[in-house]
């Protein structure tokens, strides 16, 4: 078990997402920033993709002097009963906290993470608060997977053009292929918010909502783009001038507020 | 006819769907599109498909039997689907949605006729998306089609049943919202917390006006 004891900003758990559910409006989920979460499970022995705890801000732990717990920084530290152990942001957008063992929280649709919006998975549902007990669950047969690197916060970001080119300007994929966006202040786990220039669409919003994916940039009529995020509805009404690829998702999601992104197109 | 498919990000394609299938044939194309290997995931909305591969499935690899299954074909074929379980559902529903004045009076009727309409309708599910559970519902009636709300309320209630372009729907979760709102659904849970959504492409729906509480 471990106490949450104190936390500040949002607080969640998440895990490997719950895919095979969007034809039931239930986004894929996961850790906005996969390696990060793939870190901290490694330095306590646990695969790539248990339950942890996802970190904008801070928060602060405590549990038994056999609780085993790291950060993404792959650093593990025993906690001690009477010692709380804090995580902290800092210039950091996001941070995770895995314990050995997994965090137990069932699994629902087949994922333990957190759905903010429909109020699913996770603990209660919910954001954790102060007085939060987790249980922690039966650590697996110990394994070291490869320690993955941390994402490049600089490198330029990947992505698909299209699908739907032709509901933009001709010259929209140059502009955000050759400038600099920031990461915006109002960005969560259902999108990224970016400032930069314009990117000129044609005509309104699609018709009818179509599907749509992780790392679509979604561009609203403000023409500011909304890289869609981790809880992202599974529809969405807005073209799609791009979609970033699997790869460079956590690199986007690692990104603190105000950061700068470009993007490189792939084919 | 060659179907399109268009990469939509690296482990994803987009097609576009024709505009005739009736809610069987949709129902039978997603469940078909869900068995092929390397698929984990797929979104069937009004004019798309989109089928999502598992990460380290070749997209190329899937791509000739993704067409395959979204090509048009004769029911006499020997892999046509089988016929998929539609339900119908009927949801009660209170008519006190803070927009009801408001849409009666953009129709050019009166509240009692927008009820009368929007609950003598059946409706069938066009696509599930946006939150978990929500369905997009097709066939409202012409005279009820609005144009979004121009300024999106921040929340929305629950179980809210609201009205936007040419479709109806139930709100599952308080969420933003831009849609009209008619009325809330009574009795009825549009995702269930243990058996998921409750309403499936190309499902039937028939709103019952709750009478006992509509009188002012």
């Amino acid at each position: 078990m471990i106490t949450v004891v104190a936390v500040s900003g949002l607080a969640t758990v998440q895990d490997g997402g719950r895919p095979g559910h969007m034809h039931e409006g239930v986004p894929p989920g996961g850790a906005l920033v996969p390696e990060l979460l793939a870190r901290a499970n490694a330095a306590v022995g646990n695969e790539e993709h248990a339950a942890g705890l996802e970190v904008f801000g801070a928060i602060t732990l405590s549990g038994t002097a056999t609780t085993l717990v790291a950060s993404d920084d792959s650093v593990p530290v025993q906690l001690a009963a009477r010692e709380p152990w804090r995580l902290l942001c800092a210039g950091a957008r996001v941070r995770y906290v895995a314990v050995r063992g997994g965090i137990d929280v069932p699994k629902v649709f087949g994922g333990r993470g957190t759905l903010l919006a429909a109020g699913l998975g996770g603990h209660e549902g919910r954001a954790l608060r102060q007085g939060d007990e987790l249980r922690v669950g039966a650590p697996g047969s110990s394994h070291r997977p490869p320690l993955r690197s941390a994402p490049d916060l600089d490198a330029a970001i990947r992505v698909v053009p299209g699908p739907d080119l032709d509901l933009f300007e001709a010259g929209a994929l140059d502009i955000l292929l050759g400038s600099e966006f920031r990461v915006d202040a109002r960005s969560d786990r259902t999108g990224i918010r970016l400032t930069g220039p314009r990117l000129q669409r044609v005509g309104d919003d699609l018709g009818a909502s179509c599907p749509m994916v992780r790392g679509a940039i979604q561009v609203p009529p403000s023409g500011d783009p909304i890289v869609l995020g981790p809880d992202h509805p599974t529809t969405g009404g807005y073209p799609v001038l791009a979609a970033v690829v699997v790869a460079c998702l956590g690199a986007l999601g690692a990104r603190p507020v105000g950061a700068a992104v470009r993007f490189v197109a792939v084919r | 006819m060659a179907v399109t498919l268009e990469p939509f990000g690296d482990t994803a394609w987009r097609a576009r769907l024709p505009e005739t299938g009736d809610g069987a044939s949709r129902r039978a194309l997603l469940e078909e599109l869900r068995a092929l290997p390397g698929v984990v995931d797929v979104v069937i909305s009004e004019c798309h498909a989109l089928v999502v591969l598992a990460v380290g499935a070749s997209p190329e690899g899937a791509r000739e039997a993704i067409a395959r299954t979204l090509a048009p074909r004769s029911a006499s074929a020997p892999d046509a689907p089988t016929q998929p379980e539609l339900r119908e559902h009927r949801v009660l529903v209170r008519y006190d949605g803070a927009d009801l004045a408001e849409v009666a009076s953009a129709s050019g009727m009166s509240s009692a006729e927008v009820v009368a309409i929007h609950a003598g309708t059946a409706y069938e599910v066009a696509a599930m998306g946006f939150l978990p559970g929500f369905a997009y519902l097709r066939a409202l009636d012409p005279r009820l089609i609005l144009p979004r709300r121009a300024t999106p309320r921040p929340r929305v209630s629950a179980l809210s049943v609201a009205i936007a372009g040419p479709y109806t729907g139930i709100y599952p979760f308080a969420s933003p919202g831009g849609w009209h709102l008619l009325g809330t659904a009574v009795g009825f849970t549009p995702f269930d917390a243990r058996t998921g959504a409750v309403m499936s492409l190309g499902d039937r729906v028939r709103f019952v006006a709750h009478t006992r509480e509509a009188a002012p």
